[in-house]
């Protein structure tokens, strides 16, 4: 089996299983350069909260899978994956890591250290399961 | 700063282009009242103090957008924060605002023996409860709209974009339960939960 990097909330089930090099966008301006770069289907996009709304343009456009750090499946971006059908992985955190995501009570190295480690990879989505989206290595 | 602090229409352009993410100056012209030609000028400037960037002809707002926003608002709504009849409507819009999300995603999904699977819209019992509830907490937002709208105008928008996607939907057009691409249920309430936060100066919580 292949190595499972992340794992968090499946936002809802799919067999689509989109492919791409992970990129950690951090502001508005990172996903307007992004759109611009025409290079939005070539990554799985990660974002720090379920409540990042400047990702929307993104999935508007086009984008193939995203993971987030925190959040919840019903939340706004939650509702939104599901309108458009994007694999979201939800409140990701790292199989090899004891770090865990805590409502209110997250210390920034948590999600530093999630960034650190799949910024840049090349990972698959796998969210055929109704609970847990798994985030695999595909390099 | 300033000139958003003072100025009405900049300040309505940037804050419809910085709720809907990305909005062409047509949809920003229809959400706000203003004739389209003084979008494109309100747009020109708002891009020229880099507030805003147009691509493939719409307007996205930049990484300057939401702290301008927020220093303009605290300057412009210091009445509405200090209403405490605003404020009261607030405390209860929380729990409506979690009841409204998970309804959406009731829309969406249906529980099957434990499991979520998507909602395909066959059983029309289902869906028309899970309507029925989307107008009860549309209505329960009437007295908070009514209180900011006293406020700013702008808030007396929501209302009539509530209603016409309701209508809709009542005509069977179900897409303007979600679809985000519309003027939807979900997109309005969106919509006017940012606004509300940034006229309040309130974060989002998870």
């Amino acid at each position: 089996m292949a190595d499972v990097l992340a794992e968090g909330y499946n936002v809802f089930d799919t067999a689509k299983s989109p492919s791409g090099t992970v990129k950690y966008l951090e502001s508005p301006a990172d996903v307007i350069g992004l759109i611009q770069s025409g290079r939005l289907a070539e990554h799985i996009l990660l974002v720090q909260g379920g409540t990042t709304t400047f990702l929307a343009p993104a999935l508007s456009m086009g984008a193939i899978g995203v993971i987030t750090m925190s959040g919840a499946p019903e939340s706004h971006l939650g509702i939104l994956s599901r309108e458009f059908q994007t694999p979201c992985v939800m409140t990701a955190h790292l199989t090899s890591s004891e770090s865990r995501y805590v409502v209110g009570n997250t210390d920034p190295s948590h999600f530093e250290e999630i960034a650190k480690a799949l910024d840049g990879r090349k990972v698959r989505l796998d969210c055929t399961d109704h609970e847990v989206g798994r985030v695999v290595a595909d390099d | 700063m300033t000139a958003l602090a003072s100025d009405k229409t900049d300040y309505d352009v940037l804050n419809t282009v910085a709720l809907k993410k990305m909005a062409t100056p047509q949809v920003v012209a229809e959400a706000c009242g203003l004739p389209r030609t003084e979008v494109e000028a309100a747009l020109d400037r708002l891009a020229a103090q880099g507030l805003l960037v147009v691509a493939g002809g719409a307007a996205l707002p930049t990484d300057e957008a939401e702290p301008a926003l927020a220093a303009a608002a605290a300057r412009r709504y210091g009445a509405v924060r200090a209403d405490a009849e605003v404020g009261g409507l607030v405390e209860r819009f929380e729990t409506v605002n979690s009841q409204f999300l998970t309804t959406m995603s009731s829309w969406q999904q249906v529980d099957v023996g434990g499991r979520k699977v998507a909602n395909d819209h066959s059983d029309a019992e289902y869906d028309d409860k899970v309507i029925a509830r989307l107008d009860k907490l549309i209505a329960r937002l009437g007295p908070l709209l009514e209180a900011l709208a006293g406020h700013d105008a702008r808030f007396g928008t929501y209302p009539a974009r509530f209603r016409s996607a309701l209508e809709r939907i009542d005509r069977g057009e179900h897409e303007y339960v979600s679809s985000p691409t519309l003027d939807s249920v979900h997109n309005v309430w969106f919509e006017f939960h940012e606004d509300l936060l940034r006229t309040l100066g309130r974060e989002r919580t998870e």
